[in-house]
Order: C-alpha cells, then structure tokens, then sequence
C-alpha cells in the first residue's frame, strides 16, 4: 500500500431546510462537533480546518477564514486554517489541500466543515446574486442571461443533438427526486415526484420547468479526512480517494465548445480512473454534481456508461434512480437535495462517502465497493472527477 | 422597448469601439493583427497570443441560431417589461458565437439553425444593444 493518499474517516450534516431561525453558527457547531464524533478522534488531533467559501454571505465568510472555527471549538492541535473559493468545487479544493497537508506530513488529520443559510437573504438580492455573479456583466447580462437560462440554452441544444424528449429529461428529475425521497437530509424528504409533475410545473426558461431548477437552501457539512496509512490503523470505516482528475472549460458558457463537458468527463474520469487502476465498469457509484439534469446524461456518456447521446434514455428507463443496475447521483443532486451554494458538492462528498461506509440507509447501494464522483463550479466551468473505494489501493 | 430600464453593459475602455460600432449600427468583431485571431468577448489583449495590437471587423450582421431558452422568470425586475425574452446563441459566420436576444418573433417560431440577421436597439443615447431577429424569406 502506498504510504501516500487520503481517506474520508468521519461525516457529519444538517437536514437541507429552508429555517432561518438556525443560524450559520448553529450549522457549523453541529457539523464540526457530528464530523469529529463520527471519525472517532478527539478535537486536538485536528491539524487544519479548510473551509468551502459560503458563498453570498460575506461576515461569515470572513469570520472563517480568519480563524473563528478553530478558536470557538477549542481545536488545541490546529496548525492551519483556510478558506477556499471555486464556486460548486470549493470542496474539492478543499479536500485537494488536506491532501497535500496529510501527505506532506504537516497533518494528521484535516477538518473541512461548510454553513449555508440562503433563507434569510431577501429574494431579489438571492436573484441578483445568483443571476449576475458569475456572468459577464457586458456580454451576456445585459440580455437578461441568468443561470437557469445558461443551462436552458445547453439543455436545448443537448436535446436538438441526441433527440432527447421533454419526458427523457423530466425522467431525470424524477430519478433524482426518487433518491432524495428516501434521503431525511433532503429538502424533498418524502416528496416524490411523477413525470406528470415536472411537465406540469411552470416554465422557467425554456425547455426547464421549475422542478428542473434549483431551489435555494440552507444546510451544511463537515467531512474528516487522514492519510490511507492512519485510516487503516484505525480500523474504522473509510473512504479512500484512489484517483483524481480535473480540467476547466470557461467561465461564460457561450464560450465553451466542450458544450455538454463530455471532453471534460471523459479526461477526468479517464485520470482518476486509471490513477486508481480501475475501469468505469468497476464502479457500483455514479454521483454527478452538474445541478441540472443534462449534466446527469452527459456525463454518464463520457464516462463510457453509455453511447453519445444515450444518457437520458438511461434515466427513461428507470437504469439510474432506486432499483436500477446503475444507480447515479443518490443524494438527488441540487435539483433533489436543495441547493445550498457551495455546498452541493459537500453533500456529494458526505453521501459517497456513507455509500462506502455502508451507511446511506434505504438508498444504500448494495456491496457498494468503489464510487466515481464528479463535481463542478461555477457555470460548469469545471469538471473535477474523484475515484473512491472502501479499500485503500 | 419598455418603461423600465434594461441593465447596461459595463463597458471597458478596450470594448468602447464596439458600440461606438452599435450605435452605428456596426457589428464589430475584435481582431488580432498579430496572429489574425478573432475575440469575442473583447479583451485588452489577445487571448491567443497576449498582443494589444487588436482592431476589429465588421460582422455581415448574418447569423444561425446554435441554441435559445425562452425566459419567463427568475430575473431581476428591470427585465420584467420584456418578458418572455428569447436568449439566443447565434453563430455569425466570421466564427464567432454570441448572446443576445431574438426579438420580431413568436416565441413557437423558433428553431434551432434558424437564419437571423442583427437589429439594433437603442436603451439609451449612449448604448444600443445588438438583437438578432428573423431573416424574412
């Protein structure tokens, strides 16, 4: 066994509500305090706490990033501390950083918690916020450019190019909603929804209904980290990262000729893949972070799940949702779980790594033994693609 | 086109040309003259090579449609006059892809590699917005 890599050992989260009444300290103390307990070690031997950036929420950002998290908790043994900022991946950055802490040997073990609450913020200033901070403000605003218009334009196209029906994509939704059901941390806990419903809610932006959108929320996460190494001498339960691989498109979408990111998928998915000495066939997991469904189709096609063009016949079909031989995206993605900012891809963490650890409950995927995971920023501006396995390499 | 007032572009000293070209009812592709590169979105210096000696092309004003998405909400208010708004995708030929809106047209007429042609709008005496609308046959 390599003496070099990261296991996710400990994993906490908050139920995905809409609950101003708890605060973005509330969430932290408890994810952090849930994280630490479920890993098993005490709070002293934490060595670095690396935070996702809240996104919209400027006081306490700033508050964690200039070191309120290990002060308050009293975390004795904390060497570093940071926060990072790359919209959906910021998680991925995270983990990456604990990565080079554990295996530089300045840490044994890395602390990565993240807060949101989206539901206190006034509905026009979320509007604006999440309509205009990561457009270009002369190139596409000023033509009333939003993000579910951005991912509509995609959508659109996607379906022109493989001939993908309204009822295929809403059959995503459905799927995604059907995991999230079963899911207590999901805003749509117990909330099933039927094809008829997702074509029958109000139009968005064309050909996205609402219940293709996302719906903002509050929540929050926290996530363990150590070394390969102390993991295994600890005996616990572990997910070890076993490969990684990333690529950036562009920032503005219109610029992007990797239109639906399958070029994206597949280099990610092909580098964590072969880092961890396994094919696309070996995974009994798909978790896809796009937050809009076709993301969930094209990503399955440039991993090689399926043939170019084939992803939403996969979710028609009923192969991805619960019961299915391929089981995607178990924690529903944002369009399930609700979207708490930078905090999708925390819950994708959190839920692959329960699939692991053999404790995500009814939607438990049977002897779930190794799990892709792809997360993205921004406006799809990213791709990061992440191999898990239950054993260490 | 409405009462209230569309947001703006923020213009940078290096895409003022560019509707200087608009208001003309000029459409302006940025070009480098040192490795004949065409930008778009404008940049201060080329995204290719880095030069700053960039000028720029007139567009045929010609375009096709790539993709639309019909937005009927979920923007700020001061769109709200002009709702629906047909965001666009167009391809101009000079192999450039932008954003902009179709405007002179039915929402149900609107096909994906539909012929379009620019049409300018002035918001104020200083910035006029290019659209695109149908090519009439």
């Amino acid at each position: 066994m390599s003496k070099r890599g990261i296991a996710i050992i400990g994993v906490s989260e908050v139920p995905t509500r809409r609950m101003p009444e708890r605060t973005r300290w509330d969430i932290l103390l408890d994810v952090c305090i849930g994280a630490v307990r479920d890993a098993g070690i005490d709070k002293n031997d934490i060595n670095a706490v690396i935070s996702p950036n809240p996104m919209a929420q400027p006081q306490i950002a700033l508050e964690m990033a200039l070191g309120r998290i290990p002060e308050v908790l009293g975390l004795n043994g904390c060497r570093d501390i940071c926060v990072t900022n790359a919209g959906g991946t910021s998680t991925t950055n995270c983990i990456r950083i604990a990565e080079q802490l554990i295996d530089s040997g300045q840490a044994d073990f890395v602390l990565i918690p993240h807060t949101t609450v989206q539901s206190d913020i006034p509905v026009q200033d979320l509007i604006n916020f999440f309509a205009t901070a990561p457009l270009d403000k002369e190139w596409e605003y000023p033509w009333g450019v939003s993000f579910n218009g951005s991912m509509g334009l995609i959508t659109q196209r996607y379906m022109y190019e493989t001939g993908a029906t309204a009822e295929d994509m809403a059959a995503v939704t459905v799927g995604l909603r059907a995991w999230a059901a079963m899911d207590p941390n999901s805003i749509f806990f117990e909330k099933p929804v039927t094809l008829e419903d997702v074509l029958n809610s109000r139009m968005i932006s064309t050909p996205l209904h609402a219940r293709e959108c996302n719906l903002l929320a509050d929540g929050g996460g926290a996530l363990v980290l150590t070394s390969h190494e102390i993991a295994r001498e600890l005996g616990g339960k572990a997910a070890y990262k076993l490969g990684h691989g990333t690529r950036f498109m562009s920032a503005t979408p219109v610029l992007r000729k990797d239109v639906f990111h399958r070029r994206a998928y597949r280099e990610t998915s092909g580098d964590a893949l072969e880092q961890a000495g396994l094919s696309i066939e070996d995974m009994d997991l798909r978790q896809i972070y796009g937050a809009y469904p076709y993301t969930q189709c094209s990503a399955l096609e440039a991993y090689g799940v399926c043939a170019i063009g084939e992803g939403a016949k996969l979710w028609a079909e009923g192969r991805c949702a619960p019961g299915g031989d391929l089981p995607c995206t178990t924690m529903g993605d944002a369009t399930g779980r609700g979207h708490v900012g930078s905090g999708v891809s925390m819950a994708f963490y959190i839920d692959t790594a329960r699939q692991l650890f053999g404790e995500a409950g009814e939607r438990q995927v049977q002897d779930c033994a190794h799990a892709i995971l792809t997360t993205s920023g921004g406006s799809v501006m990213n791709a990061c693609t992440t191999v898990f396995g239950r054993e260490p390499r | 086109m409405s009462e209230r007032q569309r947001p703006l572009p923020e213009i940078q000293p290096f895409s003022t040309p560019f509707w200087e070209g608009t208001r003309a009812h000029k459409l302006l592709i940025q070009h480098c003259c040192d490795c004949d590169a065409l930008i778009f979105y404008p940049r201060r210096e080329c995204p290719e090579c880095w030069s700053a000696n960039l000028d720029w092309k007139e567009s045929s004003g010609k375009a096709t449609l790539y993709s639309y998405s019909i937005t009927y909400e979920g923007v700020e208010e001061n769109f709200a006059d002009d709702l629906p708004i047909i965001l666009a995708w167009v391809d101009l030929p000079e192999g450039v892809r932008m954003t902009t809106n179709i405007i002179d047209c039915d929402p149900d007429d609107v096909y994906i590699g539909m012929e379009l042609e620019v049409s300018y709008r002035a918001l104020t005496d200083e910035v006029t917005l290019p659209f695109f609308r149908p090519v009439k046959s």
